[in-house]
């Protein structure tokens, strides 16, 4: 295998950024965030960073088409989403499957995301593998590869002084040649991830037991602490969740989309009056149907990589790890 | 020329193209029927059952079900019931709109074919069970026996009265049959709720395939009485409405379970929906 | 005993005498510096309720509205008491349906993702409480533990004293690198007690006051127009600044306006005196008229 030494990433990161605007992990006004990357500038790679990298390619607000409503006339302008090639580098294998799982969503079945698509396909993505896990990471019990998951063009795996250098892709193929002179041949070991505080016997059996789980009572006493906030669905890579709203000033105005979340009580709710989801219980069980039974039902991925962003900034400290085990421990009546 | 179906998804899925109101039609006193085109014609060519986003720009957009087309335009039977409806119930002939489409399932016409059809459906929830009628109607020769079961709050609020009182009665083995809940001076037909009305009729349900949509409470009911008349649910479909936003599947809103319903539905049968999470 | 031990014989008391239908208190969290709000029905449960340095949720939030056929029983440290207040004071609870358990309260502290175990002692205090004025409960039915001597917090006012001194174009700079980061997660409202409005504004979706787009612009609007809709009822909780998962300074708006309000109407601290009206909700022929 390839390997960078550690002392090396500004160099590398220089190299990148010839392919296109660099995204590196960094802290910006005491939030740590995927940002532009410029010379001088920090990169937080010996840990996961509070927002994910969701928004470089899912935009917490962006404007979809503009338009001019003058009386009978109305004229409409679709936004041209900017082509520009970038990199996302340092991203973490968690968030490099949720960003596979991203893709799933927005670019199968049925209808591709056009928004969604142009950036993606503009986008290298190079991970940095974790040689220590966080106290709230999960990422193993959640199937997930603490070094290198697929997804990522270019990763860099942690081998204690050096990172080992993959391409798994042809893009990231194309990079590694690009990028051959700081490359030497690895004399280190690949790190086995230590440091897991949270560690449950995988997630095997809950999407299947859940299906028998809806009316069970266990979602009564789930939902009495949550406050309903956006907190774990904005911060978590994997929620992508949009509303489609719009933005007027006088006769034009713009249509976007925005992330929402189906924690906020109006998610659910329809003209006319009719709320399928009225209460907190019907709103936090959907949450944690979706992330352990519906979305895997339907790509049969588990939508939670265990980044552990929901457990850590909870305000009231909901735990899907201590939820996961009160579903495997749930008596289910009829079998 | 008119925008192929296949076409669609080449374009940018969200963003509407431009359309305008060519005719209002008032159905009920909170029911008006729309006719919209483009420049180019009809905006696409929808399958019986299918829906469209339909947007007055700076106001919002929602998804509604297409109760039938023409040859050049298509039309949507809205109910004012929000900010939108309210909006579009006061808008003129004329008015530019945003469509985009056409989204959903639509009802299964090859398991209809050559089958007899009985269609229930209450208030505006014939708007569109109408689209698969107005389907067998222009097709007839292709389904059997057709029977409409219809019943609303009053004489007023009957929908399509044009098409249950003139065109329909013209059609070939087509029987009418349409309940309301409380007549007034002029109304000599039959008065009581559909499910009892749909009991007293009786019909068999050999050969049959039922189309129900209408307010939840009424569908409890007339799912109890078909119970008692032997149908069977995997003949029964129905067409159903949720909060919708993007259309395509994607903004993760529309979901029962695992299915959303503008992309896997809104179109189900009795039998799917019994394995489905009770959420709609 | 001890008060967690005090906690769980009350919390059974109240439960099997059927003077309340449920208990909210503190259980044990995620990770040892975490204590997590805990709705106890049975007796049998009780001894899930803990009470430790790192109690730091604030209950009240979810008494807001309670059914009016409902009885709770609720732990109350002096920031959960003064929520409580608000909530009578804003006729959203009413105080017969509440049996509040005061416990005084020495501080909470923040492990700040310390991993070792280690004496809570050698932790820091929380902000909130280093800034807390208020920690004993003051308005309960029962008081467990011993109450804390008051010592004195004016320097609590010291960030937005100095805020103050900025030229108007620093101090919009340094609101506009906060506002940035915010996400529209709307915690800071749905956990603050005086934010009780049956419908916020912010989803008065009909009228428009609030887009739901998140740019600065939106969120400058819904921070100060929160700060206004709390002003002269904020019961300096701390909880908006602390739940914030992306550490905006919620309480500097907070406390600039509590400065203002003083100034303007008398020392008002709210949520201490339920028969004291906040300044803002009544008027007096002596107010200040600068602007006629």
């Amino acid at each position: 295998m390839k390997a960078i030494n550690k002392s090396q990433i500004e160099e590398l990161i220089q190299a990148l950024a010839a392919e296109g605007q660099v995204f590196v992990p960094q802290e910006l006004n005491g939030n740590t965030k995927y940002a532009p990357w410029q010379k001088g500038v920090q990169v937080i790679l010996d840990k996961n960073v509070l927002l994910s990298p969701k928004d470089i390619l899912f935009p917490q607000t962006e404007a979809m088409y503009s338009y001019v409503a003058d009386n009978l006339n109305t004229a409409i302008t679709e936004v041209a989403v900017a082509a520009e090639k970038q990199v996302i580098f340092g991203i973490k294998p968690c968030d490099v499957k949720s960003v596979r799982l991203m893709d799933l969503v927005f670019l199968t079945k049925g209808f591709e995301d056009t928004f969604y698509k142009t950036k993606k396909d503009n986008t290298l993505l190079v991970s940095v593998g974790c040689a220590k896990a966080e106290p709230t990471c999960f990422c193993t019990s959640m199937d997930v590869n603490p070094q290198v998951e697929e997804g990522a063009d270019l990763a860099l795996i942690d081998m204690g002084e050096e990172y080992g250098v993959e391409a798994k892709t042809e893009a990231g193929s194309q990079l590694l040649a690009k990028i051959n002179s700081l490359l030497k041949d690895s004399t280190g070991q690949l790190i086995e991830t230590t440091g897991f505080q949270i560690v449950f016997d995988g997630i095997e059996g809950v999407p299947e037991k859940l299906k028998g789980m809806f009316e069970h009572p266990i979602w009564d006493e789930i939902c009495l602490k949550c406050i309903s906030c956006g907190a774990c669905t904005y911060l978590c890579p994997t929620c992508h969740c949009f509303d489609i709203q719009t933005k007027k000033i006088g006769k034009e105005g713009y249509s976007y989309r925005c992330w929402d979340s189906c924690m906020f009580s109006d998610y659910a709710l329809m003209a006319g009056g009719h709320d399928v989801r009225p209460s907190k219980k019907e709103r936090v069980r959907q949450r944690f149907m979706h992330k352990l039974r519906y979305f895997p039902e339907r790509y049969n991925e588990l939508m939670c990589v265990g980044c552990g962003r929901c457990l850590a900034k909870c305000p009231v400290n909901v735990d899907i790890t201590r939820i996961i085990g009160q579903i495997k421990e749930a008596e289910v009546n009829g079998g | 020329m008119a925008v192929r179906v296949e076409e669609i998804k080449m374009i940018n899925p969200l963003v509407p193209i431009k359309g305008k109101i060519i005719k209002i039609v008032t159905e009920t006193p909170d029911v008006k029927t729309f006719h919209v085109t483009t420049e180019n014609g009809k905006p696409f060519t929808p399958m019986p059952g299918q829906l469209a986003m339909f947007s007055l720009l700076g106001v919002g957009e929602a998804m509604f079900s297409i109760t039938t087309q023409g040859e050049n335009h298509l039309e949507f039977s809205i109910k004012k019931t929000g900010m939108l409806t309210d909006a579009l119930h006061a808008a003129v002939v004329g008015q530019e709109v945003g469509i985009r489409g056409p989204y959903g399932n639509g009802f299964p016409i090859d398991a209809v074919k050559g089958k007899d059809v009985l269609f229930i459906a209450g208030g505006i929830g014939l708007a569109p069970v109408r689209s698969l009628i107005t389907h067998c109607v222009a097709n007839r020769a292709d389904f059997g026996k057709l029977d409409v079961v219809y019943g609303s709050r009053s004489p007023a609020d009957l929908c399509f009265k044009e098409d249950l009182f003139e065109n329909w009665t013209k059609v070939p083995d087509m029987n009418l049959h349409v309940t309301v809940d409380r007549g007034d001076e002029d109304w000599t037909g039959p008065v009581g709720f559909v499910p009892s009305f749909l009991e007293e009729i009786n019909p068999d349900p050999k050969d049959k395939v039922t189309v129900v949509c209408g307010p939840p409470i009424m569908i409890k009911f007339v799912m109890q009485s078909l119970d008692k008349m032997k149908y069977d649910h995997q003949d029964i479909i129905t067409t159903l409405e949720m909060r919708m936003k993007c259309g395509i599947g994607k903004c993760g809103r529309c979901n029962i379970g695992s299915c959303f319903i503008c992309l896997d539905g809104p179109v189900f049968t009795m039998s799917q929906l019994a394995n489905m999470p009770n959420e709609y | 005993m001890s008060i967690t031990e005090k906690i769980q014989a009350k919390a059974k008391e109240l439960l099997d005498s059927g003077t309340v239908n449920y208990i909210i208190g503190w259980e044990k969290g995620t990770f040892w510096h975490q204590s997590t709000p805990v709705f106890v029905k049975k007796a049998a449960d009780a001894d899930k309720l803990i009470w430790d340095e790192f109690c730091i949720n604030s209950l009240s939030t979810y008494l807001i509205r309670l059914d009016d056929e409902l009885k709770v029983g609720l732990f109350v440290k002096g920031c959960d008491s003064k929520g409580i207040v608000r909530l009578i004071q804003d006729k959203q609870l009413k105080r017969e349906q509440v049996v509040l358990i005061g416990i005084p309260c020495n501080g909470m502290r923040n492990a700040k993702g310390a991993v070792e175990k280690t004496e809570p002692a050698n932790l820091p205090l929380e902000q909130k409480c280093i800034e807390c004025v208020h920690p004993n409960p003051v308005i309960y039915d029962e008081l467990i533990g011993e109450p804390v001597v008051i010592a004195d917090k004016s320097d609590r006012f010291n960030d937005v004293l100095e805020l103050e001194k900025l030229s108007p174009n620093e101090k919009y700079q340094y609101w506009a690198a906060q506002f940035e980061k915010c996400i529209r997660c709307y915690a800071c409202r749905n956990t603050c007690p005086a934010c009780n409005c049956k419908e916020c504004y912010v989803d008065q979706y009909r009228v428009g006051w609030q887009n739901k787009a998140v740019d600065l612009a939106e969120n400058q609007m819904f921070h100060v127009t929160r700060a206004m809709h709390v002003a002269g009822r904020c019961v300096e909780c701390g909880e908006c600044q602390r739940q914030c998962p992306m550490d905006i300074p919620i309480m500097q708006m907070n406390r600039k306006l509590i400065m203002e309000i003083n100034e303007l109407f008398g020392e008002y601290a709210a949520g201490v005196d339920l028969e004291a009206k906040p300044p803002l909700g009544q008027f007096k022929t002596d107010d200040p008229e600068e602007f006629m």
